[in-house]
């Protein structure tokens, strides 16, 4: 009875934390299912699973042989396999819109454009990019059938945005002469509201998080926040607020001010080392971070407050990801690991 | 034989006898007319029929008492020449009926058949009924005129007398034959039909005898069973024309509300006549209900199957003519018409398939409100006393029962929702059903019968039988037809009604008692077959055939609900072995609430002191289960592959159970599925889909406390599949090896069990030389045989075992300390010596182990840890796993001898101090380990145990001993 009238003084939203914090204390949760079958080490995960029925939630993971698998989430299986980077590891995927126009980026240097309507699988387009690093590209839809990509470019240091589908470069983003901070690790970009002017997040080398200016081509403010290149960074544009795993034991939480500068917001230590991916759910409510102590951590993204670590996984994860479902209550969270799996994990049927 | 053909000839021949019949009213007279009367020609006779009939008329009419001999002679001549004549006048039709009538029963004794001697009773039926045959259409008519309304009624009283009192069985049914023609339903086909406003009139009149005629003819019918069945038969038959006739829907419909004024001469007839009005039909049919109700009773209780035929008939007459009239005696005549469904007359049955075929087709019941509600009432009512009519009846008695409720949900058809919208009558449908199918669940059998799978050899997978349903027992019944009727039931009503009711309201008893649940378990199974049409008879289609999403839905309900932990694992042994383990770690567990991922984690209560019967309940409730999920597959074909997901893992895993019921049911499950499913074989179906049973797998091995059936599954996996699975399994059987050492206390023994099934699956798919000769091993021949191979295999590990004694010596010193002062040189002396070892064994050494052999040599590690455990069967297993590992190891020597060292002290253990039974079965661990890796090059380990400070020396003797014996004994 107490617990009900308490129920009411709180919000649906309080419960489902408090349930989650109270599931600490209880044996460590199960992944909903695990995906086995890329034979590879698996390196990026992408959901597409707004579709209504009968299109059925679909899963793209790209993994070091290669392959981009299209998982079948309702038969749990694998619907197709790509194989378009002679069997270089494939490290980023994502969908332009509609599950069936896919970008995938592979050690082969290339960002193919696969054609994956009507059961056709064939690559209609590619940028070559030339850049030998292990950086994911970052994409943001701008308008209508128009995407923005930034990449890391040929040169050690730059980042090039190209304009999909056209392939126009937008600009090049190089630092001032003698910054010395290496490649570009991680790219994120954002804009306030639709039709506002898209930004660049980019974490380096040494360790630094630089916000940049894509129509001046300026470098507007620069973050040490990591001794170790950064790994990954996540953005949240509403609360101006961004976070940033490197292969210390550290997550580095910052913010960026009215005056578009960064200021460091909080780090919180963590146990051991090392954070592979970092991804804020769309409803900012949650973070998942992929640990290289195979564990996955989710964080309240408020207060940084820990929910749960998910261990599962017998090797590094590489990549976390959250579905796209229509329902909150069918959202998915999807981990990729070293040990060639995939673990799925429902997070909200879990209170 | 006509000698007379012309009216003149035939005049000329008979009028003498006519005169002498008018002069002398003499029996012989009558004689010689009926003598003369046979030469005459049908059309001569025609012209001179009034001729003719006259004297004989003459003859009935002179006053005075008559000779019976006579009066009897004179109605046959009567007769005869009416038999070949034609009444053309309605004065003579009406004249000669009274007359003949008069004959019955002279003036004095009104209503009362005369005394009169048998033969001139039916002399004189048979005239009326000739008479009533020779009269032309128009003119048998004028009989029936209000006018003619007290004669006719009289008719009627004396027939009906006759065929109620008569003692003789010829004179009955004349009686009854002659009424039959008297309302103008004669058999025969001569008659030419009523038109609607003649058989209106008809109708008008007869109403008048209906009381009479309907309550005389019930006595006859329910009379007597000594009587005959022609009797009845006839009786019945006249009973349901002249109620047909009389109370028909479309002559009462056409009956005009207030009585037609008749004119005034006609009017103290007019008092006779009925007015068939809303009351009087309202009336009667009240009172028709009463006399049915006798009459269905006793005749579809007749012993003699022409009776129930035309039982059936009256109720298909009435059906189709009365349906609105007589809706209130419709329960009993449904009820007489369903019973005989089942009939052990195949006439009495097919004819009443039939009339419930055309009624069903005529929809009568789908359009009838009134009706339904009756049938839904008789089923009320008949659920109510099904409880009580199973316990006392028998066998025969619970089957007609049970045809009766069948029937008449068959005939509600798609009306049954009706009775299933009304929540009291669905109630006590499904509670009726609850009981009936109560099983017996006393079988101590059925609990003892294990399953002793792992030990045996492995079950061929090709000669599995379709899975059939178990046969069950059941408390109130044995017979398999009364089990069969049942589940038409069930089916009908599944196949009718509305699924997710009924699906929600079984799954609701199933959750509300373990009363219930293995009853409500097999009626959801039944309805599903019955909504997907799967063998269901029916009187006819249902309109719109069932949606698949539906049923998939429901489907997709009650298999969660069956897997449900709480409702799949239940206890269903008291093995030591598995359910001791069990409950320590329940035990143990129990604080920490299990609720992780799975949302309800509920063991059923471990009490100790389980009783045979409940665990019998429960294997059987887990059997009715698998029967259902095998069912479900059927039906969805090939849609149940997405269902695979979350059904196939506790099928399997309830194939390696150890109680043989469900694991044979199990199986069968497993056919079924693969049928259904369309793969080809139990293998393709376990291969295809290993993805899903190894992620159960593996992330029930994470939840071992809760879930120890885990390693069942692999098991079961293993033993009916072929080599090509061992690439799709591996990895989860490195997740079982990993588990394992996380638990080496409290699951060692189930985990063995995988263990086993993997090393004898490996065997059999790897080593089918290696495993031969591991039989053959065991006998003293096997050596001499394959001695040429032994020294091979020593000449190619020569290096290897050179190795390790070096090694071994240096590990020694180092142990006991000798190692400061020479290290420089024993570290020096040590790698030259191992450095030949690779250019040497290029055979073997290097290449990496086939995954199989990895993975027993994995297996063998864990070998080592658990051949000192505790428990004794641990380590009897323990020692069979090893020797298979042994086998299977057994090409790849360079890997084999370092394991079997490692082995070998804790084997000596075995052999020096252990059990009996442990010794001996380390004994027969023997050969295959010696013959592999060689004695000689064995002995070193087991030598340098008795320096070792921890091995007293005493130890020595018995265990060399022993192990020469041992080979002795060989």
């Amino acid at each position: 009875m107490v617990l009900y009238i308490r129920n009411q003084l709180m919000s649906p939203y309080d419960i489902y934390f408090r349930s989650f914090v109270a599931l600490m204390a209880l044996p460590p949760p199960d992944p909903e299912f695990v995906l086995r079958g890329t034979s590879a080490a698996v390196h990026t995960l992408h959901f597409s699973c707004a579709g209504q029925e009968p299109d059925f939630p679909i899963l793209f993971s790209g993994s070091e042989n290669g392959f981009v698998h299209v998982w079948n989430l309702k038969t749990r299986r694998v619907d197709t396999a790509l194989d378009g980077h002679g069997r270089k590891s494939v490290y980023w995927v994502e969908t332009l819109d509609a599950k069936d126009r896919l970008l995938s980026q592979g050690r082969d240097q290339r960002i193919c454009l696969w054609d994956l309507a009507e059961g056709r699988t064939s690559v209609t387009d590619s940028v070559f990019t030339e850049n030998v690093g292990f950086c994911r590209c970052s994409l943001l839809k701008v308008a209508q059938g128009r995407w923005l990509m930034a990449m890391a470019a040929k040169s050690l240091e730059e980042v090039q945005v190209l304009e999909l589908p056209s392939k126009t470069s937008v600009c090049t983003l190089k630092p001032e002469v003698g910054a010395k901070l290496g490649m570009p690790m991680c790219l994120k970009l954002w804009q306030l509201d639709s039709g506002s002017q898209p930004w660049l997040l980019a974490g380096y080398e040494d360790g630094s998080v630089i916000l940049w200016n894509l129509s001046m081509g300026k470098a507007l403010s620069q973050l040490v926040c990591h001794q170790e290149p950064v790994m990954s960074l996540d953005f949240d544009s509403e609360k101006a607020k961004g976070i940033s795993g490197s292969s210390e034991k550290v997550l580095s939480i910052w913010s960026l001010n009215e005056q578009q500068n960064l200021q460091v917001h909080k780090i919180h230590k963590l146990v051991n080392s090392g954070i592979s991916d970092i991804t804020i759910r769309s409803d900012k409510k949650i973070l998942a971070t992929a640990g290289w102590d195979h564990r996955i951590r989710i964080f309240g993204w408020k207060k940084m407050k820990p929910l749960a670590v998910l261990d599962y996984h017998t090797a590094t994860v590489h990549c976390v990801s959250f579905s796209d479902h229509r329902n909150p209550t069918e959202r998915l969270l999807a981990a990729g690991s070293k040990d060639h799996r995939i673990s799925i994990w429902s997070i909200y049927t879990q209170t | 034989m006509a000698v007379f053909d012309t009216p003149q000839e035939a005049f000329g021949a008979l009028r003498p006898v006519c005169v002498q019949l008018t002069k002398a009213q003499t029996w012989e007279n009558v004689a010689q007319l009926q003598a003369r009367l046979g030469a005459v020609s049908a059309p001569a006779l025609q012209e001179l029929q009034e001729y003719v009939l006259f004297p004989l008329r003459f003859a009935l009419k002179v006053p005075g008492p008559k000779q019976e001999r006579l009066v009897q002679s004179v109605v046959q001549c009567i007769s005869s020449v009416l038999a070949a004549t034609c009444v053309k006048k309605q004065e003579l039709l009406q004249e000669l009926f009274s007359e003949l009538c008069t004959c019955l029963s002279p003036p004095s004794a009104l209503n009362k058949p005369a005394l009169l001697s048998e033969e001139l009773k039916l002399a004189v039926i048979q005239a009326l009924h000739t008479l009533m045959h020779s009269a032309y259409g128009d003119v048998i008519l004028s009989l029936y005129q209000p006018s003619t309304l007290p004669l006719l009624g009289f008719a009627v009283s004396l027939l009906l007398g006759l065929a109620e009192q008569e003692k003789a069985k010829q004179i009955k049914i004349s009686a009854l034959k002659c009424l039959q023609v008297l309302i103008l339903q004669c058999d025969c086909q001569e008659h030419r039909h009523l038109d609607e406003d003649g058989a209106q009139q008809c109708g008008d009149l007869f109403a008048s005898f209906l009381p009479g005629v309907s309550i005389t003819l019930s006595r006859v019918i329910t009379g007597d069973i000594k009587q005959g069945h022609t009797i009845t038969v006839s009786a019945i038959r006249l009973f349901y024309q002249i109620v047909g006739l009389v109370m028909s829907d479309e002559q009462l419909s056409r009956v005009p509300k207030n009585k037609e004024k008749l004119s005034v001469e006609q009017s103290r007839i007019s008092e006779l006549m009925i007015h068939r009005g809303p009351d009087w039909s309202k009336s009667t049919a009240e009172k028709l209900t009463l006399l049915m109700h006798k009459i269905v009773e006793s005749s579809s209780v007749h012993p003699h199957w022409k009776v129930k035929l035309e039982l059936v008939e009256l109720v298909h007459h009435l059906m189709k003519n009365c349906r609105q009239s007589l809706v209130d005696s419709f329960s009993h005549l449904l009820k007489a018409l369903v019973g005989l469904v089942n009939d052990e007359n195949s006439e009495v049955q097919n004819r009443c398939n039939e009339v419930l075929q055309s009624i069903a087709e005529q929809r009568i019941v789908a359009e009838n409100r009134a009706l339904a509600d009756v049938l839904s009432e008789n089923l009320h009512s008949l659920a109510t006393a099904l409880p009580r009519l199973m316990n006392s009846q028998d066998d025969q008695g619970k089957f007609s029962t049970l045809s009766l409720l069948l029937g008449y949900l068959k005939l509600l058809g798609p009306k049954i929702n009706i009775v299933l919208n009304s929540v009291a009558h669905l109630h006590r449908l499904s509670k009726a059903l609850m009981q009936v199918l109560e099983l017996d669940v006393t079988d101590v059998k059925i609990v003892e019968d294990r399953r002793w799978g792992s030990e045996s050899s492995y079950e061929p997978s090709g000669c599995l039988q379709k899975g059939k349903c178990q046969k069950k027992y059941f408390r109130f019944f044995t017979e398999e037809k009364v089990f069969q009727l049942l589940q038409q039931v069930c089916r009908v009503l599944g196949y009718y009604g509305n699924l997710y009711l009924l699906v929600d309201h079984f799954m609701g008893l199933y959750t509300e008692s373990v009363m219930y649940r293995k009853q409500s378990a097999m009626v959801l199974n039944e309805l599903i077959a019955g909504a997907a049409g799967v063998g269901v008879d029916v009187l006819h289609e249902r309109e719109d055939s069932v949606n698949m999403d539906d049923l998939k839905g429901s489907i997709t309900s009650i298999l969660d609900e069956y897997t449900d932990q709480a409702n799949w694992y239940l206890i269903t042994s008291i093995d030591t072995e598995e359910v001791g383990t069990e409950f320590s770690v329940q035990h143990s567990e129990l604080p920490a609430s299990p609720g992780s991922a799975r949302s309800s984690v509920l063991i059923p209560s471990s009490d100790p002191h389980l009783s045979t019967r409940t665990m019998n309940g429960n294997i059987w409730q887990i059997c009715i289960q698998l029967e259902g999920i095998g069912c479900f597959a059927a039906v969805l074909g090939k849609d149940f592959r997405l269902l695979l997901l979350s059904a196939l893992y506790p099928v399997l895993e309830k194939a390696g159970d150890k109680t043989l019921l469900i694991s044979e049911t199990a199986m069968g499950t497993l056919v079924d599925i693969c049928e259904a499913c369309s793969y080809d074989s139990l293998q393709c179906l376990i291969n295809e889909n290993s993805d899903y049973l190894v992620n159960g797998i593996s992330l029930n091995l994470r939840q071992l406390a809760h879930q120890p059936h885990a390693s069942r599954v692999l098991d079961t996996m293993l033993r009916h599949s072929d080599v090509s699975l061992l690439p799709l399994v591996e990895d989860v059987i490195q997740d079982v090896l990993s588990t394992l050492d996380q638990s080496y206390d409290n699951q060692a023994s189930t985990f063995l069990r995988v263990l086993y099934s993997l090393m004898a699956a490996l065997v059999q798919w790897f080593g089918t030389s290696c495993s031969e000769e591991h039989q053959q091993g065991q006998t003293a021949e096997w050596r001499s045989r394959t001695l040429s191979q032994v020294q091979q295999q020593q000449l190619v590990t020569r290096q290897e075992v050179e190795r390790f004694f070096l090694d071994y010596v240096r590990q020694k010193q180092i142990a006991e300390g000798n190692l400061p002062d020479t290290d420089d040189e024993e570290a020096d002396g040590v790698p030259p010596l191992a450095k030949p070892e690779p250019n040497n064994s290029d055979t073997e050494g290097e290449t990496p182990l086939p995954s199989h052999a990895q993975l027993a040599k994995d297996v063998m590690e864990r070998c080592i840890h658990l051949l000192s455990d505790r428990n004794l069967r641990v380590r009897l297993k323990v020692l069979d796993v090893l020797e298979l590992c042994v086998t299977v190891l057994h090409p790849h020597g360079n890997h084999l001898l370092p394991m079997a060292h490692r082995v070998w002290p804790a084997l000596v253990t075995r052999l020096i101090s252990d059990d009996p039974l442990a010794v001996l079965r380390a004994f027969k661990c023997f050969p295959p380990l010696n013959a592999r890796g060689p004695r000689r090059h064995l002995a070193p380990p087991e030598r340098a145990l008795l320096p070792s400070p921890v091995r007293a020396p005493t130890y020595q003797p018995p265990s060399r001993e022993a192990r020469w014996n041992g080979k002795a004994a060989e």
